[in-house]
Formats: C-alpha cells, sequence, structure tokens
C-alpha cells in the first residue's frame, strides 16, 4: 500500500512475525475453550450415545497439549528475535534507563489524558508497549512452565514414548514452579501440586484480562493517533505524518 | 510455603517429585539379597521383645492359611518393588517384625490411623503383623494411663535408645508456646513430647496427613499454628506415609523394609516413600476409560454414577494426587474410595483439606485468597478482574469519545 500524501509509511512487522502473531492468537483462543473444559467440563457428552468418536476429555486435552507446544515453539522464535532481529531492537526498549522510562511515561500520559498529550516518537515501538508486552510474554512463559509441569504428573512412571529423558528434563526445568506457585497461593509450608493448578488457571485469566486491554488499546490508537495502527499486525506497517518522522528517522 | 526459608529456596531446583526407578541392574539386587540375608540371620539370633503371641499361631487363629500368608508375601514383595526372588526373605522378615521396637505417639489427631488397622471386621494379614510388631508404647492400645504410662515410655526410650522407632500420628500445634496440646500428668505440650521421643529415635515415621503436612488441625485458618512433624523434626531420618487414613499396607510396608535391609525405603521430595506415592490415583483407576471419554456422573445417584462413569465432575482429584490405593486400595484389596463411586479428596497431599477436598473441580471451588481472607472461585476472582478491566475500559473509551479526537500534542 502506497502511503497517502503528507504520510510515510513505517515498516513495523515482518511477514513472520506477522505469522506469529496470528497462530499465537488462534492458539490462545484453542487453549482457553479446551483450558476450561480440562478444568471443568461444561459441556456434556450424550449418555446415550455409544462409543463412538467420544474421547471428548482426550481430544481436549489433546489439542490443549498441541497448543502448549505450537507455543513453545512461537515463544522461542520469539525470544531470538527479541535480541536478533533485523527489524526491531525491543530489548533496547526493556532497559530501565533514564530514557526509556521518560518515554513510558510520556505514553501512559498520552492514554490517560485521552491523547490530549503526544510528546513521544509514535513510529516505532515505545517503552509502555515493550512493557506491556513483555508482560504477556512473563505470563505466557509462566503457563508454559505451569503447563509442563502439570503435562508431567502424568508421567509419573518416568517413562514416555519418547524416553526417560523426557520426564526427567521436565521435572528438572518446572519443579521449581511447584515452590513458586504455593508462595503466591499461600497456604501450609509445604508446597502442593495443587498450587500449580491454581496458579495456571488464574495466569488464564489474567492473560484474558490482557489480551482484551490488548485489542482495546490498538483499537483506540487506530482511531485517536490516525496511524493506522491496526495495520501494523496485517500489512506490516503502519502509517506517521512526514513532520512527526523527521526527527527520528535514524530510530 | 514461605519462599524465605533457605531450605525451600534449595528445593526449589532440586525437587524430584515422583521419578521411581524401578530397577536397579541385578548386580544391585543380588548385593541386596546378601545383605538382607544376614540381617535377618542377625535378627533372628534376638528373642523377640517382649509379650506376643507367635506369629504362625496367630495366623492359624485367624482362619487364615499359610498360603494366604505367602500371597501376601508376594504381593508385598512386588509392592516394595523387590524382585520375586526376595518373597521367601520378606516372608521371613515379617515373622521377625517382633524383633523391632516401636514406640507410638499421639498428637493432634483423632486416632483414625491407628483406629485403620485395628477395626477392620477381620483382621487382615497386615493388621495381624501390625499387632505383632513390639509396640512398646501406643496410648490408646496400652492399658496403663497417667504416671503408670509416663514411665512406661520413659522406660522403653531409655532400654531401646537410638533402636526403636517412632511412629507419630497427629499434627504438632505450635500456636501458644504449644499449649493446645498437651500429655500426660506433667502438662508436657505436644511439641516437646515429640522432640524428647525423637531424641533416641533410629528414625521417625509420621503416619497420616496430620503428622505428614499438619493435615486437618492445619487446614485453614489453622488457629493452634499446626505443622507436621517435618516441619519440627530436623537431623533425623524422617519417613512420612500420609492419606487419611495411612493405608496399614504401607505402614506394613516401611516396617518390613526396615526390618529387611535395615534402612528405610525411597523417598520422594515430600519424604513419602516410593514404593507406595510413586504413582497417581488418576493413572490406575478402573474408571479412568470414562474420564477420557468425557463421561462423567453430573450428581450424585444420575444415570452416570450408577454406569460408574467418571467422578471427576464431583470432585475427584485423582489426576493431582499420588498414592497407591488404585493399585493395593484398602482392606487387603477389598475396595477404595472411587471404587464405591466417590471422588478422591487427594487426602495424601499437602493442605488436602483446603486445596483437594471441596468435591467440585478447582475452578469451581472457594478457596482462600492468600491473605487468607475473601474465598472465592478461581473462575469468580478472574471473571471480577475481566469485569474490572471491562469497567475501566468502557469509562476511557467514553470519555474518549465524549471528549473527541485530537491530533496530538496540545492542538485542542
Ligand atoms: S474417577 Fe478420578 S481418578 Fe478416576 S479417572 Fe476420574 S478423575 Fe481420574
Ligand atoms: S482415593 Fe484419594 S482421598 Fe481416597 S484414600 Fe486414596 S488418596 Fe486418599
Amino acid at each position: 500500500m502506497k502511503a497517502k500524501a503528507g504520510y510515510i509509511q513505517v515498516k513495523r512487522r515482518t511477514a513472520s512475525l506477522r505469522i506469529i502473531h496470528w497462530v499465537n492468537v488462534f492458539s490462545m483462543i484453542a487453549a482457553i475453550t479446551t483450558g476450561l473444559y480440562i478444568a471443568a467440563p461444561y459441556y456434556q457428552t450424550f449418555i446415550a450415545d455409544p462409543a463412538v468418536d467420544k474421547y471428548v476429555m482426550a481430544w481436549n486435552r489433546w489439542v490443549h497439549f498441541m497448543v502448549a507446544i505450537i507455543f513453545d515453539v512461537t515463544s522461542i522464535i520469539i525470544f531470538y528475535l527479541t535480541f536478533f532481529s533485523r527489524v526491531d531492537r525491543p530489548w533496547s526498549k526493556m532497559i530501565p534507563n533514564k530514557k526509556n522510562m521518560r518515554e513510558f511515561s510520556a505514553v501512559l500520559i498520552n492514554l490517560i489524558t485521552l491523547n490530549r498529550h503526544k510528546n513521544f516518537n509514535s513510529a516505532h515501538n515505545d517503552s509502555f508497549n515493550i512493557a506491556y508486552f513483555f508482560t504477556f510474554h512473563f505470563l505466557m512463559v509462566w503457563m508454559l512452565l505451569t503447563g509442563l509441569q502439570l503435562y508431567v504428573h502424568g508421567l509419573g512412571s518416568g517413562l514416555s514414548s519418547v524416553g526417560t529423558w523426557w520426564p526427567w528434563m521436565l521435572h528438572l526445568v518446572t519443579d521449581w514452579t511447584i515452590p513458586v506457585s504455593g508462595w503466591m497461593v499461600g497456604g501450609g509450608p509445604t508446597a502442593t501440586l495443587m498450587d500449580v493448578r491454581i496458579s495456571h488457571h488464574m495466569t488464564m485469566w489474567l492473560l484474558i484480562v490482557w489480551v482484551v486491554f490488548h485489542i482495546y488499546y490498538q483499537v483506540w490508537r487506530t482511531i485517536f493517533w490516525k496511524e493506522g495502527d491496526i495495520s501494523i499486525i496485517f500489512g506490516g506497517s503502519k502509517y506517521v505524518k512526514i513532520k512527526d518522522n523527521e526527527e527520528n528517522k535514524e530510530a | 510455603m514461605s519462599i524465605d526459608k533457605e531450605e525451600s529456596v534449595k528445593k526449589l531446583f532440586t525437587a524430584e517429585s515422583a521419578k521411581v526407578d524401578t530397577n536397579k541392574g541385578d548386580a544391585y539386587y543380588d548385593e541386596l539379597y546378601i545383605s538382607c540375608q544376614k540381617r535377618i540371620e542377625d535378627l533372628k539370633k534376638l528373642k523377640p521383645l517382649n509379650n506376643r503371641m507367635d506369629f504362625t499361631e496367630s495366623i492359624e487363629d485367624q482362619g487364615l492359611e499359610r498360603r494366604d500368608f505367602l500371597k501376601w508375601a508376594s504381593a508385598t514383595t512386588a509392592m516394595l518393588m523387590l524382585p520375586a526372588s526376595f518373597t521367601p526373605l520378606v516372608a521371613e522378615a515379617a515373622v521377625l517384625m517382633n524383633r523391632v521396637p516401636v514406640i507410638w505417639v499421639e498428637l493432634s489427631d483423632c486416632a483414625g490411623n491407628s483406629e485403620a488397622l485395628l477395626r477392620s471386621d477381620g483382621p487382615k494379614i497386615d493388621e495381624i503383623i501390625l499387632d505383632l510388631i513390639s509396640l512398646e508404647f501406643h496410648e490408646i492400645l496400652q492399658a496403663a494411663s497417667g504416671h503408670q504410662a509416663e514411665k512406661q515410655m520413659n522406660e522403653a526410650m531409655e532400654h531401646f535408645k537410638g533402636k526403636y522407632l517412632l511412629f507419630v500420628e497427629g499434627a504438632v500445634p505450635l500456636g501458644m508456646d504449644g499449649n493446645y496440646g498437651t500429655i500426660g500428668a506433667t502438662g508436657e505440650t505436644f511439641v516437646d513430647h515429640l522432640h524428647r521421643a525423637a531424641e533416641g529415635a533410629a528414625a521417625v515415621i509420621a503416619v497420616g496427613s496430620c503428622a505428614t503436612y499438619g493435615g486437618i488441625p492445619a487446614a485453614a485458618p489453622n488457629p493452634t499454628d499446626s505443622v507436621g512433624v517435618m516441619d519440627v523434626i530436623k537431623g533425623k531420618p524422617i519417613i512420612n506415609i500420609p492419606a487419611c487414613p495411612a493405608n496399614p499396607s504401607n505402614m506394613v510396608g516401611v516396617i518390613l523394609h526396615y526390618v529387611l535391609t535395615g534402612s528405610i525405603p525411597e523417598l520422594d521430595s515430600l519424604l513419602r516413600p516410593k514404593f507406595a506415592f510413586g504413582y497417581r490415583i488418576h493413572d490406575n483407576c478402573e474408571r479412568r476409560g470414562h474420564f477420557d471419554a468425557g463421561e462423567y456422573v453430573e450428581e450424585w445417584g444420575d444415570e452416570g454414577a450408577k454406569n460408574n462413569f467418571c467422578l471427576y465432575k464431583l470432585g475427584c482429584k485423582g489426576p493431582m494426587t499420588f498414592n497407591n490405593c488404585s493399585i493395593i486400595r484398602y482392606n487387603e484389596g477389598v475396595n477404595w474410595p472411587i471404587g464405591v463411586g466417590r471422588g478422591c479428596i487427594g487426602c495424601s497431599e499437602p493442605d488436602f483439606w483446603d486445596k483437594y477436598a471441596y468435591e467440585r473441580p478447582m475452578s469451581n471451588a472457594n478457596i482462600k485468597a492468600p491473605t487468607g481472607g475473601v474465598e472465592k472461585t478461581v473462575d469468580e476472582f478472574g471473571l471480577g478482574l475481566l469485569t474490572a478491566a471491562g469497567i475501566g475500559i468502557g469509562i476511557h473509551a467514553a470519555a474518549s469519545a465524549v471528549a473527541g479526537k485530537s491530533e496530538h500534542g496540545g492542538e485542542f
């Protein structure tokens, strides 16, 4: 798409990043619908129905695990791109230095003054957005680790179809989530597996709240900033008024 | 769970959960066999410690045959994760159980574990064996009381110093300087009593969920500040046999293992013997097929219940509970909770009363907030958060719409 006169096109998302975004969106919808079923089956299978295609819980769990693995893979890619992407350098905005703090509060002020003040360069990813996405990734990592911990409960024998290293590794990598969950949930001096479940379920709600605000904020920006922010995730770029962008051309 | 404790931080990366190594190789078992043989020879030279009936006689008195006993021995060998060749050794060790002195103390409890091993309608071999052990002190079972009982305990502790197994049943109240529970004529607090008894013990065995994690007395709001034995006793081998009540087979298993090998069995990160707690209820449950099929009992006594459907929606916690009742069951394999049509309440896991035993799936159950205040279901709390976020967004959106669009930066 060619930029409107007076506007300049700013490339923000490569095709691969956009694909990952939409893969994540659909994975998340699948993970939440199946996860809610696994937590407390909310629809009934027909009791009169004989054993035809009846593995309802098994299918739900299968989808949940598959989606989890997709999430694992996209997380690794995103982690890599955070540091080595050719397009964006999001990590540099994550460091809580003076410049980033100032930008963070400028964006926050823009949001609460309903776009009355806009004293930052909106062409590129700002510190506020980066911090918000960092929260998301943090919650996601916690989801993956607690999820794998819940999953390894089913491998109590220490065996798996791919070998004994798999449950061994999962224990090694995720067992610490038990005491950490126990600490978050509270209770007696000994943490328990249920704490991990409670924490996994609770984090799902935090993620849903995160998504709701994320969608709202992107739409709000599109409407009020008038820079076509929403098209970042479809077409890969947004459009900024030329005078805005001049001082930051090199950024 | 307090994260500030040095030990819990250390545990962060070293917890081992329920990994079970059931085959340690021939060389290991050959060596073990020889050392067990030697230990049994040594034990045979000792006289039976006190009293008690002759084992073979009491088996016959109860109308059981030697064949039953041998069947029991081979089942127990398997339960202890030993090769079948150990069966004769296990049988011999069972007969020699009265060579090992046992002191049994009761703290904050309902005596349910003692009941479990005493009150089955016909004594099973497990119970007969527990009858046979050289129980030097057990407040409920002995005739002595008051000063006399205290004297008996002191004597037993003195006489068998460093050799006896200490069984503890019940939680340890720590609040009010331990004065929530006192024992005996001197009014000794439970904590002091436990410390004194543990002092000379070869190993401490916490029986039941209360002794293991605090259990029911430690349930929220835990007014007496109750904890389990492992939170009080340090520097002693501790074995936890949780569950409510602990399965007599597992108690026998632990004693037998000690008699046979002179050592305590392999333990998991919660100090539970792996031979008993290395299995998840759910993985060996006869209703598992219905779980995967999505066939659940919706309410007590419905069509699903009549067809033995899975009890998950009525709060079965088999998927997060490690115990062997789905394999060995209770009362020598007669039945077990899920077999009689009610869900597992996770009785062998920490905080089971607050976090497992609410008879509905976790997300729909009232769970205490970390502050100990509001009781909410996780879903209610999540929906509350979502509503709050929705209201905030609504206000912001309305305000933005009213204020109208503005380019930016001071252009009103
Ligand atoms: S009844 Fe409980 S342990 Fe058995 S399959 Fe259902 S959820 Fe699992
Ligand atoms: S089925 Fe569950 S609640 Fe029942 S005895 Fe076994 S572990 Fe305890």
